[in-house]
């Protein structure tokens, strides 16, 4: 199956980081292997636009940081979601299906469109 | 291999925002390049492609700086404002403590700055604001310079030949306005007509609402006349209704409205209509009618215009060279059309700016005395907060933010107070200020204001907080008695009150001078009593009536049947009534000689104006029914004119014939004078009357074509008792003449209006100046009683007499307020030479104006530290005592 990959839309990146978070602390690295293996290269993005991303949500109060070791023993920045990132997430998640459905009602189901 | 956990307290702190980002992108790609690894890569290829995957490492880490110091900004700025708020709460709350303190403040503060901002909006719509015309920096007013080098209108042949030979100009115009009878609407109506010549509409770039504007087929001599009305005009008269519905007849001719022009446009002098100026063209180098105005070739100066202009009328009238120097031009000269219409302005403008800014100044010392004696009060609680570790910057922050907030407080009253004070402006100004209508307080104005509150503050709020927070480093929490502590602000106190009262004396006596000049033009003998006079301009149409002598004859049954009116005790026209402003003057031939000339005012009459305004006769006899217009005729001069012309000789009997006019029309034809009359105050109330030479209506009617002045003595004394039957005796012999009454004592009031409004402004700003003064007095010896009540009741204590206390501390102020008015006398006497063009007959430094205004400034200032000090001296010394 040749899939060309798809182009990020602004904003959906954090939706994603946010996501990948929720399920535990990661370092930046960690959150772009998770990224690179759910969504199985389906984006085209450079790994290192991750973290101005990490940035702006961590000054938004999201996520917080902090510098720790792997089980490697490498240095690495770990991030965790914040109790407000954790709203941010469900409310943007709602958003995204609305979207998605939204778009699906006016292009037609995935299945059909095939 | 995801896995790990974060360490608390690690040992890698948080480095700068910069090594941050590098450090995390530099793990990130090791980690990647392990993961390589294990997947077989080499170690150096692994590290290669680690790299290239992550992507472009420099533009990432510089996002991620921005993201980082975006937002670092907005929380500093969130940080900031936050604590001028609190600063700003904490100033109010500061001032709701002390409202005494925060009233005067306020209200000192809004007297200077409405003072301030209501002269600015006067100064800014006079003088600064362009003139409502496209591009009117480059429209330019030429005139003729007179031999003596003067200047005077111009003469049609001299327009028409500088209109073709000048290069300076894109177009150049002749024109005039006048009062005129208008028919046509639904009632007679006298509005101002302009005759404007071809090029006018194009050099003010006027785009009509409706219709046409008159175009070069209109300006000829012998098209058909026709008019342009004013917006304004065209709406409340005529309803705005279709401009082919209307014709109107004015002055001789009946003429269609073509065209309507924006309502703002009213040059020239207010005019409502326009109509043709070539039909009155004429070939005279000497009749000087018209003004001229141009529009100056883009990149043409003003002066390169007045050379070409003074150059080609040098070479023009050498073509008559009989014409009589005085009245022939001699050059000519250009001025801006705005220095024009302001120009005479400026002066007294300028100077009441001035005073208006020494308001605001000693408004503003005042401020600053009150917030140094405030700040003894609260030098204790700077202290505290000083201890409590605020810098000395903190803390002069709070004090200025402080002053902001009284600032915004006081600049809000004020620009109410300008707007109440604009008004009174408004309708208080002088007809003669130009554009005063277009006056009031607009955004500019609202700037200054604001600007000057501002600056107000920071320049007066700066220094005592700097003064007040080094002075808290002395260690005000230590004494716990105020009563014999030495206090540094005593001096810089005594020191601005001296400067205020200075500052007060200087305004007073530039208004007490405006007083003196006022009651000396008062006092002065006009030549005649208008008081019980009404008059009523008239202008009868030339088209019902067509000659000058129809003319005379209805005016002559006007004033047979006013005359037989009970409640008229006499009436009489004349062409210029005196007062009013301006009065012909033309070259007047002598006994017989057409080539012994004078010049003289020149006024058309009849007998009982001269009863009427009780201008007296001097000699001879007035004008009577021997004078008709078959017998010979005959004149009046004044005896200004009868001392210059015939000087030690006897006047009756001589001969004399005014020029001008007449002498187009009629042959010349000598009058034999037949009476002297008392001189008379016409153009200037504040100049010495203009020889003048009287004609009979009935023998000259043709000035009285375009209109005259019929005036009307009151039997009764009381001038409104005749407006009643004037009126209604002008609308019994023509209902067609637009009737308004005015009293010749508003006449007279109109031609002192601009000095009144000159001396009530001054005289206002000084008493303000002076009340301002008298508080600061008050505050310094308030305070001084204060702080000396402990000294003061012990002295009374042991038997001293407690009005000499009194005596003691009123002294002491005393000896302020004279050093402030020996400053201020100099001041003074150097200041009020900027009047020296307003004043009449009294001189800048007057010696009884400047003794006057001292004892009235030496008086109030006595009362203002009589109040406090004797409060203080009255209270109970045990009181005191025990306070402590």
């Amino acid at each position: 199956m040749t899939k060309r990959p798809l182009e990020l839309i602004k904003g959906t990146l954090d939706v994603l980081i946010l996501k990948t978070l929720s399920a535990g602390a990661l370092h930046g690295y960690g959150i772009s292997r998770s990224l690179r293996d759910t969504t199985q290269n389906d984006f085209d993005v450079e790994e290192g636009a991750l973290y101005p991303a990490l940035r702006r949500l961590e000054k938004r109060g999201y996520v917080e940081s902090e510098w720790g070791v792997t089980d490697t023993g490498r240095e690495a920045k770990f991030y965790r979601l914040t109790p407000a990132g954790r709203a941010e997430l469900e409310s943007s998640v709602q958003a995204w299906h609305r979207y998605v459905r939204a778009m699906a009602r006016v292009l037609g189901s995935p299945a059909a469109g095939g | 291999m995801s896995g790990g956990r974060p360490r608390a307290g690690s040992v890698f702190g948080r480095g700068s925002p910069r090594e941050d980002v590098e450090r995390e992108i530099r793990a990130h790609i090791a980690l990647r390049a392990e993961e390589l690894e294990e997947a077989g890569w080499s170690p150096r290829e692994a590290l290669e492609e680690a790299e290239r995957l992550f992507g472009d490492r420099a533009s990432i880490a510089e996002e991620c700086r921005r993201v980082t110091e975006r937002h670092d900004r907005s929380v500093r700025r969130a940080k900031m404002w936050g604590s001028f708020m609190h600063d700003v709460k904490y100033a109010l709350r500061a001032l709701a403590r002390s409202p005494g303190f925060t009233l005067a403040g306020v209200l000192t503060l809004a007297i200077g700055i409405g003072a301030n901002a209501a002269i600015f909006s006067v100064v800014y719509g006079v003088l600064l604001k362009p003139l409502p015309y496209d591009e009117p920096e480059a429209l330019v007013q030429l005139f003729e310079l007179r031999n003596d080098g003067g200047t005077m209108s111009v003469a049609w042949r001299n327009f028409t030949d500088w209109d073709e030979g000048l290069e300076s100009f894109g177009g150049l115009a002749a024109y005039n306005s006048g009062p005129t009878t208008v028919l046509g609407g639904d009632l007679p109506l006298n509005v101002r007509v302009a005759t404007v010549s071809r090029d006018f509409w194009d050099v003010f770039r006027v785009v009509p609402v409706r219709g046409r504007l008159t175009g070069p087929e209109d300006h000829t001599p012998e098209a058909a006349p026709v008019l342009v009305i004013g917006q304004r005009l065209w709406e409340s008269e005529f309803g705005g209704r279709p401009l082919d519905e209307i014709t109107l007849e004015v002055g001789s001719a009946r003429a269609r409205v073509v065209g309507v022009v924006p309502a703002g446009f009213d040059f020239p002098d207010g005019s409502e209509l326009w109509g043709q100026a070539e039909p009155f063209g004429n070939t005279s180098r000497t009749s000087h009618n018209w003004r001229v105005v141009g529009r100056l070739d883009a990149g043409t100066s003003i002066d390169v215009a007045e050379q070409e202009a003074d150059a080609l009328t040098k070479v023009i009238v050498q073509d008559e060279p009989d014409a009589d120097p005085a009245f022939i031009a001699a050059g000519a000269t250009a001025v801006t059309l705005r220095e024009r219409m302001v120009g005479s302005s400026r002066t007294p403008l300028v100077l009441l700016f001035g005073a208006a800014a020494l308001v605001l100044l000693v408004a503003c010392t005042n401020l600053a005395s009150t917030l140094l004696a405030r700040g003894t009060t609260r030098a204790r609680e700077l202290e505290i907060r000083s201890s409590l570790g605020a810098g000395r910057g903190r803390i002069v922050r709070q004090l200025l933010t402080e002053g902001l907030v009284l600032a915004l407080l006081g600049g809000t009253a004020g620009v109410a107070l300008a707007v109440g004070l604009t008004r009174a402006l408004r309708a208080l100004g002088p007809e003669g200020l130009p554009r005063i209508d277009d006056v009031g307080v607009n955004g500019v104005v609202l700037l200054f204001a604001a600007g000057i509150a501002v600056v107000s503050t920071l320049a007066f709020g700066l220094f005592p907080a700097l003064r007040l927070t080094r002075a808290s480093s002395g260690g005000a929490l230590r004494s716990g008695t105020r009563g014999n502590t030495v206090d540094p602000r005593g001096p810089v106190w005594r020191l601005l009150v001296g400067i205020e009262v200075a500052l007060a004396l200087v305004l007073l006596a530039g208004s007490g001078l405006l007083v003196r000049s006022f009651q000396q033009l008062m006092s002065e003998d006009l030549g005649f009593d208008g008081r019980d006079v009404a008059t009523a301009p008239v202008a009868l149409s030339r088209i019902k009536y067509e000659t000058d002598h129809d003319h005379a004859r209805l005016y002559g049954e006007l004033l047979a049947e006013l005359e037989a009116h009970p409640a008229v005790l006499s009436a009489g026209l004349m062409s210029t009534l005196p007062a009013s402003g301006s009065l012909p003057n033309y070259l007047m031939e002598l006994d017989g000689d057409l080539s012994r000339t004078t010049v003289g005012g020149y006024v058309v009459a009849s007998a009982g104006a001269f009863d009427a305004l009780d201008i007296p006769l001097l000699r001879g006899r007035h004008f009577d029914d021997r004078d008709g217009p078959d017998d010979a005729h005959v004149a009046i001069v004044s005896e200004g004119f009868a001392e210059a012309t015939w000087p030690g000789e006897d006047p009756i009997g001589r001969q004399v014939t005014g020029g001008g006019m007449d002498n187009f029309w009629e042959e010349r034809r000598f009058a034999e004078v037949v009476g002297v009359v008392g001189d008379v105050r016409v153009r200037d109330l504040a100049a010495e009357p203009y020889p003048t030479v009287y004609f009979p209506y009935t023998q000259r009617p043709f000035r009285i074509q375009f209109g005259a002045q019929v005036v009307a003595e009151a039997s009764a004394g009381d001038a409104a008792s005749v407006v009643g039957p004037l009126r209604e005796t002008i609308r019994r012999v023509d209902p067609d003449v637009p009737v308004r009454v005015v009293l010749q004592r508003e006449v007279v009031d109109s031609a002192l209006a601009s000095r009144r409004f000159m001396m009530m402004l001054l005289g206002g700003f000084s008493v303000v100046c002076l009340l301002l003064a008298c508080v600061g007095i008050y505050g310094v010896v308030a305070y001084s009683v204060a702080r000396r009540t402990r000294e003061m009741g012990i002295r009374v204590a042991l038997g001293a007499d407690p009005s000499s206390v009194g005596r003691m501390v009123v002294g002491s102020s005393m000896r302020l307020v004279v050093g402030g008015v020996v400053v201020g006398i100099a001041g003074a006497v150097f200041a009020t030479r900027l009047l020296r063009g307003l004043l009449y007959e009294v001189q800048p430094g007057d010696p009884l104006t400047l003794a006057g205004v001292t004892l009235v400034l030496v008086a109030t200032a006595l009362l203002a530290s009589w109040i406090p000090a004797r409060a203080g001296t009255r209270t109970d010394p045990m009181v005191t005592m025990r306070a402590e």
